[in-house]
């Protein structure tokens, strides 16, 4: 009897095509847009040669240093700067307005900067002529107390480049931010599956629909025809996110990081909370199919949007300043879950999200149990 | 006029929906005013990156480091733990994690090798600004300990101070710029095209949908009301919903944005937002004749106007699109939207030659327009052939 109501119950679950369009479709849709509007973020992000331009002072003295220590750090494949050399300043201010250069130095007796705006690259820019003129201020000090200094290749020592920083990992993975988006759309499209959850209740409880007086009818424990609803609507919601995921890892090169299994099982934990929240809501509200829908909206909308998925950095400012918020949000449990499984070394905060989602589940069908169980109908 | 009633009394019942939407919107507006500040800003200013700094030595030397990275440097305080530091690079918090390991100052004195750790994200600009000064500090403190080696570390740190004094002059090159360039209206006005689209998709198409059931329209066919007479009560309706919603949602502008509201530019804002809702007024005339039930609507609607927002420009500007992706949305009407938006912003002379690309831009929505109405007309007139 069990795999005769599963079985039907599969069949007609999946014939629902608005249904299956908000909780596949939509998804993937969405998620297709994300990529198509970030792909060049990251891109923007990087830092590219400054493009520049040098006028001479017209001292040669002068000039000649500052332009040998531009033309080396203009060259090989890490250079700061795209150098052009401008005849005078008129050519050097075309450029400039035309937006072919980020800004020019007048070099001579002090280095000046002309650009057009404030930013990085400007910054930038000023830093480097602040640091060749401290370097030339070292050095003149060091040569009038020290002499001797300039035998023992001062000038050298000066443009002898030392590497005083090495870089480190921060985690297993590169600090990719946009990935956030993805997983709090994989964290959204779980919890919609809440509408296959609060289906199976309403059609379970003969007061609520038509559908469910006639299975009330039937010779069936009641727990035992839920359960079996339950399961066709956990296996087209997993089926359904699994597909989502191969879409996003194959189809848009959505890096998961290297523990899959891992990232599996917590799609799986993420469809059956998303299932058990929808049964929860359906069975603990009684009046009106609007109220329940717009309750299972409201709550995935504003923990998606809490969970970063339309402003990123909501997800670390609630983490900062309200965390008790982001472990009472499911999205964002599972939207961390994922971000811990591809960033983190140690496995410790992925657990702890996991156990966190056991919990609400466990309080979820508990509840909906508590609710659903020995109601009888007298009269349909 | 028993047929403009009654749309008014359609548009009454999805208020609801309708509405979430423009609550949603100006929510999103007003954080988005609060919290940014638009002061035309004049003269240079020196970028700072967000940087976290853990000295794990204090030493006169590395204290000194600090002050001049400070500079060019915003320190956030982020407790050393690795979860917490991990946390803050990926949300962008910081850009750059600097640990100054023990021993480091004696090792840089004796000419030793240790590094200083960094954790970046890779390739950023701020990287390449925040190693540009610590070669810059470094650098000078080996020059200073090998010709100079009597210093003290607090000598050095004093002498170095004084060598890192003093600021390269930088000119601003002026130009002439508009108020509204990079405003808080032209974000809006940009933005105004998702809620105008989803409201009036959801509202026109909704409405139309009623009628376009074959027994509403049956007993339409057999009312005493011309066919002209019905269809001029209905577009009135229609217009006056699509001027009512307009109305509403860019007086919002007006109360949140009080500095654009005197600048010539707004006038053209208005133009370009009133084409655009000619537009997907026309869009949602069309699907209004195509789709049979409300819940397939909601859908379409989510569709129609999430897709083009984020691929047009609305949600992420344009010049961080990729070339194929802009390509692919010049195929909307909101792209041309934008496009028109962001031509108003940066106007500062309105003759007739630095008026045309927003011009062109607007007719090429109206093209759109025209050519949703057309199709909505011939399906239309399919339809009443078939029943």
């Amino acid at each position: 009897m069990f795999r005769h109501v599963f079985i039907y119950r599969l069949k007609c679950l999946i014939r629902d095509r608005e249904l299956v369009f908000w909780t596949f479709l939509f998804p993937i849709i969405l998620g297709t847009f994300f990529y198509m509007a970030f792909m060049n973020i990251g891109n923007n992000e990087a830092f590219h040669p400054i493009d520049a331009a040098l006028v001479p002072g017209g001292e040669e003295s002068f000039d000649a240093p500052f332009q040998a220590v531009m033309k080396e750090v203009s060259t090989g494949k890490d250079r700061l700067f795209n150098l052009k050399q401008a005849t005078g300043r008129a050519e050097a201010d075309q450029w400039l307005r035309q937006g072919k250069i980020d800004g020019y130095y007048t070099s001579g007796r002090t280095i000046e900067l002309t650009v057009k705006e404030t930013g990085m690259n400007q910054s930038i820019m000023k830093s480097f002529a602040d640091q060749y003129r401290s370097a030339s201020a070292a050095v003149t000090r060091i040569a009038s107390e020290n002499p001797v200094a300039m035998k023992d290749g001062l000038l050298s020592d000066i443009g002898d480049q030392h590497h005083f920083v090495k870089e480190t990992a921060g985690g297993s993975a590169e600090p990719d931010n946009l990935l956030n988006y993805f997983y709090s759309l994989i964290a959204m499209a779980c919890l919609y599956g809440s509408f296959w959850g609060m289906k199976e209740v309403t059609d379970i409880q003969a007061d609520i629909s038509d559908r469910a007086a006639r299975v009330n009818m039937a010779p069936v424990h009641k727990l035992k025809a839920f359960l079996a609803g339950s399961f066709a609507g956990l296996l087209i919601l997993y089926a359904e996110i699994l597909l989502l995921l191969a879409y996003l890892h194959y189809g848009l090169g959505i890096d998961f990081g290297h523990r899959t299994g891992y990232v599996l099982l917590t799609a799986f934990v993420g469809s059956i909370l998303g299932q058990s929240f929808g049964a929860f809501i359906g069975a603990i509200v009684k009046t009106g199919e609007g109220l329940k829908i717009a309750l299972l909206i409201v709550v995935t909308m504003v923990g998606s949007f809490l969970a970063g998925m339309m402003y990123l950095n909501m997800k670390y400012l609630i983490a900062e300043h309200v965390p008790l918020l982001a472990w009472i949000n499911p999205v964002n449990l599972l939207t961390d879950a994922f971000y811990a499984l591809y960033y983190y070394d140690s496995l410790h905060r992925f657990t702890l999200n996991l156990l966190v989602m056991c919990g609400f589940i466990i309080l979820f069908c508990a509840g909906t149990y508590l609710m659903v169980r020995r109601r009888k109908y007298a009269s349909l | 006029m028993p047929v403009f009633k009654l749309c008014m009394k359609l548009f009454l019942r999805n208020w609801l929906s309708v509405s979430l939407y423009i609550v949603i919107f100006l929510a999103i507006s007003i954080a988005i005013s609060a919290t940014s500040t638009y002061e035309g800003r004049t003269g240079f200013r020196q970028e700072k990156a967000k940087i976290a700094f853990i000295d794990e030595e204090k030493t006169p030397l590395t204290e000194g480091f600090r002050q001049e990275l400070g500079k060019s440097a915003e320190f956030i305080s982020i407790p050393d733990q690795t979860e917490k530091l991990q946390d803050a690079l990926f949300f962008r918090n910081v850009t750059y994690i600097m640990r100054i390991p023990r021993g480091y100052s004696e090792n840089m004195l004796d000419s030793g090798s240790m590094q200083i750790e960094k954790t970046v994200v890779p390739n950023s600009a701020e990287n390449a600004y925040i190693d540009l000064h610590v070669r810059q500090y470094w650098n000078l403190v080996r020059l200073y300990a090998k010709h100079d080696p009597d210093l003290t570390q607090q000598q050095l740190a004093e002498r170095l101070k004084q060598n890192l004094a003093g600021d390269t002059r930088v000119t601003v090159q002026k130009q002439k710029q508009a108020k509204t360039s990079e405003s808080f209206s032209m974000y809006y006005f940009n933005f105004l095209s998702y809620t105008l689209s989803a409201v009036l998709i959801l509202g026109i198409s909704a409405v139309l949908m009623v009628f376009n059931k074959l027994d509403v329209r049956r007993r339409i066919f057999c009312s005493p009301i011309r066919h002209l007479q019905f269809n001029l009560q209905m577009f009135s309706a229609i217009l006056l919903f699509a001027v009512v919603s307009l109305v509403v949602l860019v007086g919002f502008c007006f109360l949140l944005d009080g500095k654009s509201i005197g600048t010539p530019n707004m006038v053209y804002f208005i133009l370009n937002a009133t084409v655009f809702t000619a537009c997907i007024s026309g869009l949602s005339f069309l699907i209004g004749s195509l789709i049979k039930n409300f819940s397939a609507i909601s859908a379409v609607a989510n569709v129609l106007t999430l897709g083009p927002s984020f691929i047009s420009g609305v949600f992420v500007p344009q010049e961080f699109l990729n070339d194929t992706v802009l390509k692919i949305a010049s195929f909307t009407p909101t792209y041309w939207y934008v496009q028109a938006n962001a031509n108003i912003a940066r106007l500062t002379d309105f003759s007739w030659e630095s008026l045309q690309p927003a011009l062109s831009a607007m007719v090429i929505v109206l093209i759109f327009t025209a050519a949703f109405i057309a199709l909505a007309l011939v399906i239309g007139k399919r339809k009443r052939l078939m029943s």
